[in-house]
């Protein structure tokens, strides 16, 4: 598989007052369209990635509205997978360009979610979840610390570990001009921050964001921009406790497994990835079942400074969902931006050296739909 | 969100959980809380495995959490779901409660 990801677009990530969700994705898109030096007129299809627009919004049919906005008249879908919506629509977008069904597709990811309350935002990111689940008055925060609970008790991971993962993420954020919150934070200022729910604190989760990214996808190896040479889905069930583990993310698996054998790649290959920490037992659990570390070892990983720029394995470097941002469905599509900045040696303060191949890790849920995608210079 | 007629279907399959023993895997204190159980925060939900092997989630009812323990025998029991407003159906459910 080789697909090209000619352009791309990203907008501030934050509390975006002044911009609604068609003016971020208009902006993403226009960035990225100018970015792959094709015309409008050369876009064959656009991909809206969006999970909770409609329900707060009561806009729907977004495929077509910003297409149409665009001044695009060919074929436009909106695509919804929770928190994995951005991967799923990348991925779904280059299963059509290999089909050979269009050539060039955009690729948007946006999402406007400060406009409503946190209560508001919490019921409804709860439609990812099951119906025991939203009938057990269980929130994402609750169901990840959960996991975090459980992993705690058998592999005795710490607070301070966890910590580790926001204070890292933090401080790649105070590189990123995009994040949401570019500035570093101390063990203490985790710790110490009101609990949500135990044993997370406040500063263990994702925040509530507005955003934008796109990208072009093209079939035309000859474009300019690095490679996606692996691309695969993989599913679980929806409610937590009916899987086997509560100790892994058994989609994590198997989706990157496929994904490094189509790219022809080993985990150990990886040279820089975006992974999905939605709150900071995520990034551990990420860790251990990309396989960059053994199972169990993930807290400890990343406690030791293994995965802060500068070291062998940078991970996160845009500031993660943590600091960089989570407008759910725009996340997946930054990621791929992120890693296709970092390959192409423009990331700027926050460049890693000899980063050749790269991969993202999009979750959907709490685990039950997980996209990863390879990319390569 | 739950209508008047998914209520009565969810209804209908309670009895078969009623009165089932189980144990408590892994739990949480929740503080921030969805609509419809801002009033209980903050409140315990843990992951329960029952003799057959499945498992749920469900709240803890009836209990402090420092007398909790991993692998706390529990025992199902029908309770309120979340707040109804006035004018709609009161929904109930499983919880389980330590013995």
């Amino acid at each position: 598989m080789r697909i090209k990801v000619a352009g791309t677009g990203l907008t501030k990530f934050g509390e975006l007052w002044n911009k609604d969700l068609l003016d971020l994705a208009l902006e993403a898109s226009v960035e990225a369209i100018n970015d792959s030096r094709l015309t409008i007129h050369q876009i064959d299809a656009v991909f809206v990635a969006n999970m909770i627009y409609g329900k707060v919004s009561g806009q729907d049919h977004l495929g077509a509205l910003i297409a149409s906005t665009l001044g695009i008249k060919g074929a436009s879908f909106r695509i919804e997978g929770a928190c994995a919506s951005g991967g799923l629509a990348v991925h779904l977008a280059i299963q059509s360009l290999l089909a050979g069904t269009y050539k060039n597709i955009l690729v948007v990811g946006a999402e406007k979610m400060t406009d409503s309350s946190a209560t508001e935002i919490a019921t409804a990111l709860m439609g990812a979840g099951s119906q025991d689940e939203r009938r057990a008055g269980l929130t994402f925060p609750a169901l990840y610390a959960l996991m975090a609970k459980a992993h705690m008790q058998k592999f005795g991971t710490t607070r301070n570990h966890m910590a580790s993962v926001a204070i890292k993420n933090h401080y790649h954020a105070s590189l990123n001009e995009k994040a949401q919150y570019p500035f570093e934070i101390s063990e203490e200022k985790v710790l110490e921050s009101p609990v949500i729910s135990s044993p997370f604190t406040l500063f263990d989760a994702s925040p509530i964001t507005d955003g934008a990214g796109a990208v072009v996808l093209s079939s035309d190896s000859t474009a300019p921009g690095v490679f996606i040479t692996g691309s695969a889905v993989a599913t679980d069930t929806v409610d937590l406790a009916s899987r086997k583990s509560l100790l892994e993310i058994a989609a994590t698996k198997e989706a990157s497994q496929k994904a490094l054998k189509q790219a022809a790649v080993e985990i150990k290959d990886i040279n820089v990835a975006e992974v999905h920490d939605c709150f900071t037992i995520a990034e551990i659990l990420a860790m251990e079942d990309l396989g960059f570390c053994p199972k169990g070892m993930g807290g400890e990983f990343v406690y030791k400074g293994h995965t802060r720029l500068g070291s062998k394995l940078p991970i996160n470097t845009s500031g993660g969902l943590k600091a960089c941002g989570h407008p759910v469905a725009a996340t997946g599509v930054k990621q791929i931006i992120e890693i296709a900045h970092q390959l192409q040696k423009r990331a700027g303060k926050r460049q890693v050296d000899n980063a050749n191949i790269g991969l993202t890790h999009n979750v959907g849920g709490s685990g039950a739909t997980v996209v990863v995608h390879v990319l390569q210079i | 969100m739950s209508t008047p007629a998914s209520i009565w279907r969810q209804h209908k399959k309670l009895s078969s959980y009623l009165n089932k023993i189980g144990r408590l895997l892994v739990w949480t204190k929740i503080h921030v809380a969805p609509s419809g159980f801002e009033h209980q925060t903050p409140y315990l939900v843990g992951i329960v495995q029952f003799a057959n092997g499945e498992k749920k989630p469900l709240q803890i009812v009836d209990c402090v959490e420092e007398n909790l323990k991993i692998n706390q025998k529990v025992v199902t029991v029908i309770r309120k779901i979340g707040k109804a407003k006035s004018e709609d159906v009161i929904e109930y459910g499983l919880k389980v409660k330590p013995i």
